[in-house]
């Protein structure tokens, strides 16, 4: 049944800059500024032209396989092992992200405004909206995100023109921030960033034809890349540089400086809305794709039975690290290092693989 | 249906366990709280710090200001002081004797006194960074004397609400140019800078109890060669004024790093703000090019962005500023024709001449005397370099005290005001203003 | 205590999704129904029956065997006897305790026989002066004249010669006389004719077309429907003068068999959606019906949204106007309520007055009534939030006029608003059930002297009163009464929320039920089109209107056949010089 669902390209585009993007409202920021010094933004662009690049070879080796995730494609190459291996590997990135952004946006929340709560509390509030959200399914979570992605972009860009009387175009200069080599070579590394457009090798089925799916793949990487580096190159504007690496919530510190006259200060709290909004749509996805990968890697016939037990699964894996300086280390030296193995090696690797089979079934035929 | 009743069942159920369960952790009433205006903060007689806090009192701001002082002043804060060791510890200490939780959301000046900003106030100003509760927009105060007496002797006469007693007044360098926009954001970032230092503002209760006492003793005129002090030869503290207002703002508190190295008077703080663009207008007093004695008034403001250069000059930085003012007339007490066009020129080179005066004072207080880059000059010999390593590795900070600078300063007279000339006023012996 | 264990296993267990019949508009428009399908359609009531077998499955049989019964006697035959009529209907409606049913006998002269005759009417539901003039005097004066007829049929004879009445049907099922009857019709029973003649002489009194109450304009038609679908549905026929116009009749309720009507666009609407609604309508089993709010409620997709899924209007103006968006309207009798579908979101904030006024005037209400939602469905939650969480986002001295306000007040904010919200929750039911004349009493008491009292003793602080009053404003000028409800009762759900966890509760709140409107559908049609799932065309008239001669093309979601209102430039004027 769940076949049968079929969503437009704008859903689709929403749908993968908010997985995309979640990112910038936790550390994203920093992470740039850490790796590039006042030049993050620079690194910003340099990773998405690298990712465009790695995703023009993989759709173009997709071209041949319409309609198909990357599940069937492991099926392809290797039969059951090889979709269970490929599901199996996805399903632990998967849960290994979600446990640690859930972490980590609790804690960020738990910080920002409810310093009292219990960070389970806040969890749990979180865990609620998932929750009823992968039970009602895709689809609505895709509309969802349609209409609420032009919103939150029009709460980061009121962010945005709010700070602009912090700007100094100083900040940025030296333009080259901690060097060439530092930035090209080491930064590549930062492809990671863009990990969440392995989402998009598994909704093949639900979009159609290959020209949706490549359309999808680069709107929604550029108008990420926007998002992106507008967040870093902002927060390096308004901020000079060693004070950028300092701040746990780079956004939200930003959001802090605006001042509109007397009566307009400290608004940040309204943005909670927009950040918590995107987390709630970003966890709903992830979870909703943990539960459909494992139903498709063992071939079962429901997916909503397992909504409860990962759940649970993910709440505890979510308390696990020790402190929140122990979950963004996991995130940032763990998953922001080898996330880009799993988004574009795996499929690159598969793909090569199956066209190889391909082409040889049609030589013996 | 079922499943949709499951779900329904699946919102309420978990709502009401988790208000059951929880209440609710952060809920804080409005009413359940204080809410400290200003904080204070002096070196501890016997502990390492002196906490003071002034706390609004609604029900009296609400009420109109109080029935037991008709000043506003007393009724509408309580102030209190503690010895603690940090500010958190010292909040905690206030709050066994103070009834309701203090919040300090809406704090609106951290004071500073002059003694403790001297020894280095880094550690203070990095848990009020770490702190959520603190506004970014609160302004970084240096009280000359203690922080507590600047507090105490806070007593808005215009308003019942000190908490916009200090927004405006703090404000007010808009329109008088004698302390700046020194908020807590501004104040971190340069401290972080590696191409500006921070200030902050010189705040100080008044030295004279009556008219009779007034002096000025501790005004920079003579240093600047003038006979009388002009209004921006004064620190706050030395303003030759009485009244009921016993609290005095003006001038800046300079930072070398989170140490206080000296201070600026009003007339610097104005030269101060135009070198960096954030000056906005102010009645100044020019002496009158031709007759000695006389002045001139001028209702000045900053045409455009002033343009600031530096650049390497026999390996020490060279500054070159040049500031584009504009101006109406206010007052011409000499009664000359500046509003003729030709005479015009005269009065916007005597002009000139004076701001240029007063800035290359500013400049070479603080390039010689304090060597502190308040201004950000820094950010303008960022230019040169690619790569951060490079700047860093070329110690702005350090390089500055060896600068050399010129100034040159651009006014333009604009509007004379509802006179186009002045008549003299005719008596049986000459003409006199 | 085992019930108890059961239904928390029911809770948590997971059951095997029961196979609905799920309507979707297709995207192809001209995609006809596969005969697969029709069968699946067909098979859908027996699944529902078997599902509700299950629940009772005792009474079942029983209730089968009878309603087999209630199926024989309607289909009784109508006899050529007379008298055996005649005891029919007498045991039918049974007639000495029934008082106002009319049986008239007389006789009249037709092709020179003298025959037995009765009419059978109800006392009060038909019109008298009808039956006088149209049917008993030609029948019992002019069958004495001769008249020239070829027919050799009596009962045809007697149709098309002696009965000068406009609606008569020949009917050979007493059923169809006493459906007749019921309905304020009459019966003609003759003897030695195995039919008989049902005349349409419905004479009840019912109010005339009056001004509309709840849909009040300043500028457009001021007429409403009224209880008699006749006369509504030709006032819809009046405004849409168009052929393709279509009024279907139904008749819902096994025994009210309250006529309906199925209004659209032939050559519009699209054609699965029309089928859906059909389908809809005929697989109604219900006993008596009364008003379409109680159809409403047994076609619209989800009980437990919130939203309403349905649109109910009683202005012909507007109901035209949706009909030509290529929506349906069903009629009822009784009710001078349309109901419209599909709808979305967007049409239950919009006001009829929006299409007559000029295009920066509706825009302006508009943007008011999407403020006023806003209003009314967060305003007391963000108030509670803000005021119990996000103390720094206050203005300083708005938190010290409110601090000051509340500090003699005893009661947390939350119990307050709870409070007022409830109190005023009360005003406004007691407004509605109260007599006309004590109505304005009862809002002065209420709002000024409860407001002001409450205020004057401390239980609760003035800002709140003005919180709730400005909720309460907004839920008024919320255009669609249904669906201001929906927000009335989400309010309290968000005041709990905001006092749960502040903003991060909002948030879940407005995502939960983000997530159920997104997923709603009415009629096939995604609630939240063309936002939720974005669609090309049909923007032009949503949230803002465009000019009038901007909106092009009818609504995409609805895959309506024509999609085309009007040419580019409707405005032709406007070329015109360039012609020249």
């Amino acid at each position: 049944m769940e076949n049968k669902i079929i969503f437009g390209r704008a859903e689709a585009i929403s749908v993968l800059i908010i997985i995309m993007t979640t990112q910038l409202f936790i550390s994203f920021p920093r992470l740039m500024a850490e790796s590039g010094g006042n030049a993050g933004w620079l690194l910003t662009i340099y990773v998405t032209l690298l990712s465009l690049f790695f995703f023009m070879i993989i759709s173009k080796l997709y071209k041949p396989f319409e309609g198909k995730d990357i599940l069937d494609i492991g099926e392809y190459v290797a039969g059951n092992t090889g979709r269970i291996l490929v599901g199996v590997i996805i399903l632990i990135t998967y849960v290994f992200i979600i446990s640690i952004v859930l972490r980590e946006f609790s804690d960020g929340l738990k910080i920002l405004a409810f310093e009292k709560s219990p960070v389970s509390f806040i969890m749990i509030f979180f865990l609620i909206g998932m929750i009823l959200a992968a039970y009602y399914g895709l689809e609505p979570l895709t509309r969802y995100s349609a209409i609420i992605v032009p919103i939150i972009a029009a709460a980061f860009l009121f962010i945005i023109i709010g700070v602009v009387p912090n700007f100094d175009t100083n900040n940025i200069i030296p333009i080259l921030g901690k060097g060439p080599s530092e930035l090209f070579l080491k930064g590549a590394t930062k492809i990671s960033v863009y990990s969440g457009l392995s989402i998009l090798f598994l909704i093949p089925p639900f979009l159609g034809n290959y020209n949706n799916f490549k359309k999808t793949g680069y709107y929604s990487i550029i108008l990420s890349s926007i998002f992106l580096t507008g967040g870093s190159l902002v927060y390096s504007l308004a901020i000079p540089y060693p004070a950028t690496t300092e701040f746990v919530l780079p956004i939200y510190t930003l959001a802090r400086f605006i001042d509109l006259g007397r009566f307009f200060k400290r608004i940040e709290s309204v943005f909670l809305l927009a950040w918590a909004t995107s987390a709630y749509i970003y966890l709903s996805i992830v979870l909703f794709f943990i539960v459909y990968v494992y139903k498709k890697a063992f071939k079962l016939k429901y997916h909503s039975p397992l909504i409860m037990p990962f759940s649970i699964l993910i709440f505890t894996f979510a308390l696990l690290p020790e402190s929140m300086m122990a979950a963004l280390e996991l995130e940032s030296n763990i998953f922001r290092v080898f996330a880009w193995i799993v988004t574009f090696c795996m499929p690159l690797f598969l793909l090569t693989i199956a066209s190889i089979i391909k082409k040889k079934k049609r030589v013996k035929k | 249906m079922i499943i949709k009743l499951k779900l329904l069942l699946a919102i309420i159920i978990p709502c009401i366990i988790l208000s059951v369960l929880s209440g609710c952790f952060d809920a804080r009433e409005i009413d359940d709280l204080a809410y400290p205006m200003a904080i204070g903060l002096d070196k501890g007689d016997d502990n390492l710090l002196k906490i003071t806090l002034q706390l609004a009192v609604p029900v009296a701001i609400a009420g109109g200001g109080g029935e037991e002082a008709p000043g506003g002043g007393g009724g509408t804060s309580t102030i209190v002081t503690i010895e603690a060791p940090a500010i958190y510890s010292g909040i905690n200490m206030a709050n066994t004797f103070i009834s309701k939780q203090i919040n300090l959301s809406h704090a609106k000046v951290i004071v500073f006194s002059e003694e403790l900003a001297k020894e280095g106030i880094g550690k203070y100003i990095s848990a009020i960074a770490r702190g959520r509760e603190f506004r970014p927009s609160m302004f970084v105060m240096v009280a000359k004397g203690s922080a507590e007496e600047y507090i105490r002797a806070v007593e808005p006469a215009l308003e019942a609400n000190p908490a916009k007693y200090y927004e405006m007044k703090l404000r007010a360098f808009d329109y008088t140019g004698f302390t700046t926009d020194a908020t807590f954001t501004r104040f971190y970032h340069n401290i972080k800078s590696t191409a500006a230092q921070s200030y902050a503002i010189l705040a100080s209760v008044s030295k004279f109890d009556s008219s009779k006492d007034i002096d000025n003793d501790e005004s920079t005129y003579l240093e600047k060669g003038r006979d009388i002090p002009f209004e921006g030869d004064f620190k706050a503290g030395s303003m030759p004024k009485v009244g009921d207002i016993k609290s005095e703002v003006m001038g800046l508190a300079v930072f070398d790093g989170d140490k206080m190295v000296g201070e600026l008077d009003g007339g610097k703080t104005t030269s101060h703000l135009m070198v960096m663009g954030g000056f906005n207008y102010a009645f100044i007093t020019i002496p009158d090019p031709i007759k000695e004695g006389f002045y001139v008034l001028i209702n000045t403001s900053q045409r455009r962005n002033p343009e600031v250069e530096v650049s390497m000059v026999n390996n020490s930085p060279h500054i070159s500023v040049k500031v584009l003012l504009e101006g109406d007339i206010l007052s011409i007490q000499s009664g000359i024709n500046y509003e003729d066009v030709d005479k015009l020129k005269v009065l916007e080179d005597g002009a000139e001449e004076f701001f240029k005066e007063e800035i290359s004072h500013y400049l070479t207080k603080i390039i010689e005397e304090y060597g502190v880059d308040i201004c950000g000059f820094g950010n303008n010999m960022k230019r040169n370099f690619l790569t951060w390593r490079e700047w860093e590795n070329f110690n702005w900070l350090n390089k500055f005290k060896n600068s050399t600078f010129d100034v040159e300063v651009d006014l333009k007279i604009r509007r004379p005001g509802l006179m186009m000339r002045t008549m003299p006023v005719p008596d049986s012996k000459g003409d006199e203003d | 205590m085992v019930d108890f264990i059961k239904t928390v296993k029911d809770f948590f267990a997971f059951k095997e999704p029961k196979e609905i019949e799920q309507f979707v508009l297709k995207e192809d428009e001209n995609e006809k129904p596969k005969p697969e399908e029709k069968s699946d359609k067909k098979q859908k009531p027996k699944q529902k029956e078997s599902f509700i077998s299950k629940l009772t499955s005792n009474n079942h049989q029983k209730e089968k065997e009878k309603e087999d019964k209630a199926e024989d006697e309607k289909s009784v035959g109508i006899s050529k006897d007379i008298n055996e009529n005649l005891e029919h209907i007498k045991k039918v409606y049974n007639i000495p305790d029934n008082g106002d049913l009319v049986i008239r006998e007389f006789e009249i002269v037709a092709k020179d026989k003298s025959l037995n005759a009765f009419i059978i009417l109800f006392d009060g539901m038909s019109d008298s002066t009808i039956i006088n003039s149209s049917i008993l005097q030609p029948l019992m004066l002019l069958s004495n004249v001769e008249v020239k007829g070829k027919e050799n049929d009596l009962a045809l004879y007697i149709r098309n010669h002696l009965i000068p009445h406009n609606q008569v049907k020949m009917v050979e099922k007493i059923s169809d006389i006493i459906d007749e009857v019921n309905f304020g019709g009459s019966g003609l029973f003759i003897d030695g004719i195995d039919k008989a003649y049902a005349c349409d002489t419905k004479g009840w009194l019912q109010r005339s077309v009056d001004r509309p109450n709840t849909e009040i304009v300043i500028r457009g038609p001021q007429e409403a429907f009224t209880e008699g679908m006749r006369v509504n549905t030709s006032l819809i026929r009046k405004t849409l003068k168009d052929k393709n116009l279509i009024v279907e009749n139904f008749k819902i309720g096994k025994r009210s068999q309250t006529p309906c009507s199925l209004l659209y666009l032939k050559d519009i609407a699209n054609e699965s959606l029309v089928d859906e609604a059909r389908r809809r309508l005929e697989n109604i089993n219900v006993d008596f019906i009364f008003d379409s709010g109680e159809l409403e409620q047994f076609l619209e997709d989800s009980t437990f949204l919130p939203a309403p899924q349905i649109l109910a209007t009683e202005r012909p103006d507007r109901t035209s106007n949706l009909i030509t968006q290529g929506k349906l309207a069903v009629l009822m009798h009784g009710s001078p309520f349309a109901l419209i579908m599909p709808i979305t979101n967007s049409d239950l904030l919009h006001s009829p007055e929006d299409a007559y006024v000029r295009f920066p005037f509706s825009n302006l209400f508009r943007v008011v009534r999407i403020i006023a939602v806003l209003l009314s469905l967060l305003l007391p939650g963000f108030y509670i939030a803000i005021t119990n969480y996000h103390h720094e986002m206050i203005p300083t001295d708005l938190l010290i006029a409110i601090e000051a306000a509340r500090e003699a007040v005893p009661f947390p904010s939350v119990m307050e608003i709870l409070m007022m919200e409830f109190a005023f929750e009360l005003i406004r039911e007691a407004g509605v059930r109260i007599p006309g004349p004590i109505g304005p009493t009862l809002g002065i008491i209420g709002a000024l002297i409860l407001g002001q009292a409450a205020v004057a003793a401390n239980i609760v602080s003035p800002i709140l009163i003005i919180v709730v009053a400005v909720t309460g404003i907004g839920s008024f000028a919320v255009p669609n009464f249904a669906l201001a409800f929906s927000f009335r009762i989400l309010r309290f759900v968000y005041i709990i929320l905001a006092a749960l966890a502040g903003f991060l509760g909002i948030t879940l709140g407005i995502f939960v039920h983000g997530i159920m409107l997104v997923s709603a559908k009415s009629f096939g049609v995604p609630f939240m089109a063309p936002f939720g799932p974005r669609t090309s065309d049909g923007i032009a008239d949503q949230f803002l209107r465009s000019p009038i001669w901007n909106q092009e093309k009818r609504p995409d979601y609805l895959n309506v056949k024509n999609q085309k209102k009007q040419p580019e430039i409707s405005r032709k004027w406007t070329q015109k010089e360039k012609k020249k």
